[in-house]
């Protein structure tokens, strides 16, 4: 992970000092899927760029694409993004293969064009899950994950002013992890990496981070087994542990939640409560 | 799917334990021992056996609904798919090599277990077996295919019971490397051995002596028409049987 990093850094500042001002624009072959609707069957439409400038962004790139489309009055290219500053979690494509391209730790939004080489093929593909049908092109419907969140439900906390800062004691340990797991987007593309269209990287970000701190300890186990059984109706795939999905995921949320979660659904069975 | 799978491993850790009974002496007679003592255990053997069959079916059962499941959950593919190199061989496999260990134990069980008890004992029967090419053969494929399946299968399971964490993972991970290897390798050593005939001499020259004309002949020919002739030249023992 490390070696990689540092190739692309360097990469990447060869192009800030001399050889940005002489890199070229790229030449590009696109294979982007194209579906109407989602009973529609799709395919993939091939469109050639000549003139991508290396400091667009992915979605730029897209954006210049569809400007040109619209200017044949062609259909433009449906795809999600809101935030492009990789907070949001709108942004999905699998790029090349890969949900959110191939940069570790990066979303869709932040994958700048100087990362591709000039003449490249990429195949632009929208997440594929069935629990994530595709709604046009490049855009699927993820609120399965809005229905797992529902069901974990509220959490019962005092409302009203702030509380003292020291008044909850939360261990450091605990505070770090929860927050590490609160990192989570909610973009999906754990599901999309995912050999078996697995929601559990998700979905044990979510359960971790409240069941990590003390607010989330009335409905510890309420929450867990409401929000794996949601999970279980909406169609994923099950998790066999191979990893793939912390690798792609944006956040870098780690495997050791699914642990957790697991930890977290076998106490909750066998509590009375 | 993961309880069934530890307990499948605790069975053949013992499994393996009888067996080096094997390498104990050149003459067979501990492992013949062995596994007379086994058998005075009458009807319990029966239920113990009757529950690991029961595992095996329940992980097999449980296996092939989670791939089915699998593949349902994606059934448009991409066009294009490229992995992170977070999985591995032996993840990406675990329904092959599955399968593979089922054949291989029904061909192992059909050799060993359900068909009749040789004259001269268990041992000499495994050492028969393992010295032909084709039993070499199917013991190493089988138990190598066990191993791959195993060096996956013990952290995908402690994961799934919620006995890993980040403290934990890297000894974890090893300890299943090193189940995997000492299964795998330990199990493979039979074949290994006997096929290649490094323990070959003062044992098989006893099994040779004991073991009727008949069947001395076939020990050359090729498994199957071996293992007919077997049975026909031992049907005269069938109150050995089981
Ligand atoms: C009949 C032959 C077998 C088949 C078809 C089979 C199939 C599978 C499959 C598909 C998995 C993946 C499921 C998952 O990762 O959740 C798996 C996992 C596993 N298998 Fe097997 N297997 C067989 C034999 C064995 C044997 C003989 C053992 C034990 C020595 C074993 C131990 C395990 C373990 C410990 C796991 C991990 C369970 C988990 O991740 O929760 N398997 N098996
Ligand atoms: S766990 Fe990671 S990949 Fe999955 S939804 Fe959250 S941020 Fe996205
Ligand atoms: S558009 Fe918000 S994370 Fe990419």
């Amino acid at each position: 992970m490390s070696s990689s990093h540092d190739t692309h850094a360097a990469h990447g500042a060869a192009s800030t000092h001399g050889a940005h001002a002489e890199k070229k624009s790229l030449r590009l072959t696109l294979h982007v899927w194209r579906q109407r609707d989602p009973n529609a069957e799709g395919k993939f439409a091939t469109y050639k760029l000549d003139d991508v400038s290396p400091d667009m962004s992915f979605l730029e790139m897209l954006d210049v694409l569809n400007e040109r489309l619209i200017a044949g009055g062609e259909e433009a290219i449906a795809f999600d993004h809101d935030c492009r500053e990789g907070i949001c979690g709108a942004c999905s494509l699998t790029i090349n293969g890969q949900p959110h391209g191939f940069e570790r730790e990066t979303t869709t939004c932040q994958i700048h064009m100087r990362r591709f080489e000039d003449g490249q093929t990429i195949y632009i593909e929208p997440f594929r899950a069935n629990a994530f049908p595709v709604v046009k092109d490049l855009v699927v419907d993820r609120s399965a994950f809005d229905r797992i969140i529902a069901a974990g439900g509220f959490i019962t906390a005092r409302a009203g002013s702030a509380p003292d800062a020291n008044a909850l004691p939360i261990p450091q340990v605990a505070a770090d992890a929860a927050m590490d797991a609160a990192a989570c987007i909610g973009c999906g593309a754990c599901v999309a990496s995912c050999k078996n269209a697995s929601a559990m990287l998700f979905v044990s970000a979510k359960v971790s981070h409240l069941a990590l701190l003390p607010q989330g300890q009335a409905e510890r186990n309420s929450r867990v087994l409401a929000m794996v059984e949601q999970m279980d109706k909406e169609g994923f795939g099950n998790c066999t542990n191979e990893s793939e999905c912390e690798a792609a995921c944006p956040k870098g949320i780690s495997v050791s939640n699914i642990a957790r979660l697991n930890r977290e659904y076998l106490r909750a069975l066998a509590s009375s409560d | 799917m993961s309880v069934t799978g530890l307990l499948l491993i605790g069975f053949l850790v013992v499994h393996l334990a009888g067996n080096l009974q094997l390498f104990s002496d050149d003459t067979g007679e501990h492992f013949n021992a062995y596994a007379e003592k086994l058998k005075s255990f009458g009807p319990l053997l029966y239920v113990a056996e009757f529950g690991l069959l029961a595992l095996f079916v329940a992980h097999l059962a449980l296996g092939l609904r989670v791939t089915f499941e699998n593949r349902a959950a994606r059934s448009q593919r991409y066009a294009l798919d490229r992995d992170r190199g977070a999985r591995s061989f032996a993840s990406s496999t675990m329904v092959v090599t599955g399968v593979i260990v089922l054949v291989f134990v029904i061909v192992h069980l059909l050799d060993f277990r359900l068909r009749e008890m040789s004259p001269d004992g268990l041992a000499a029967m495994v050492v028969r077996r393992l010295s032909e090419p084709a039993g070499a053969l199917i013991y190493i494929v089988g138990v190598g295919a066990l191993g791959i399946h195993l060096s996956h299968a013990f952290r995908s399971a402690m994961q799934t019971l919620g006995l890993n964490n980040t403290r934990y993972d890297v000894p974890i991970a090893r300890a299943g490397k090193a189940v995997a290897i000492v299964l795998g390798v330990g199990f493979a050593l039979f074949p290994l051995v006997y096929f290649s005939g490094a323990k070959h001499s003062t044992h098989s020259a006893s099994v040779r002596a004991a073991v009727p004309s008949t069947q001395q002949r076939s020990l050359a020919d090729e498994a199957v028409s071996s293992r007919a002739s077997f049975e026909s030249s031992s049907s005269g023992h069938s109150e050995e049987q089981r």
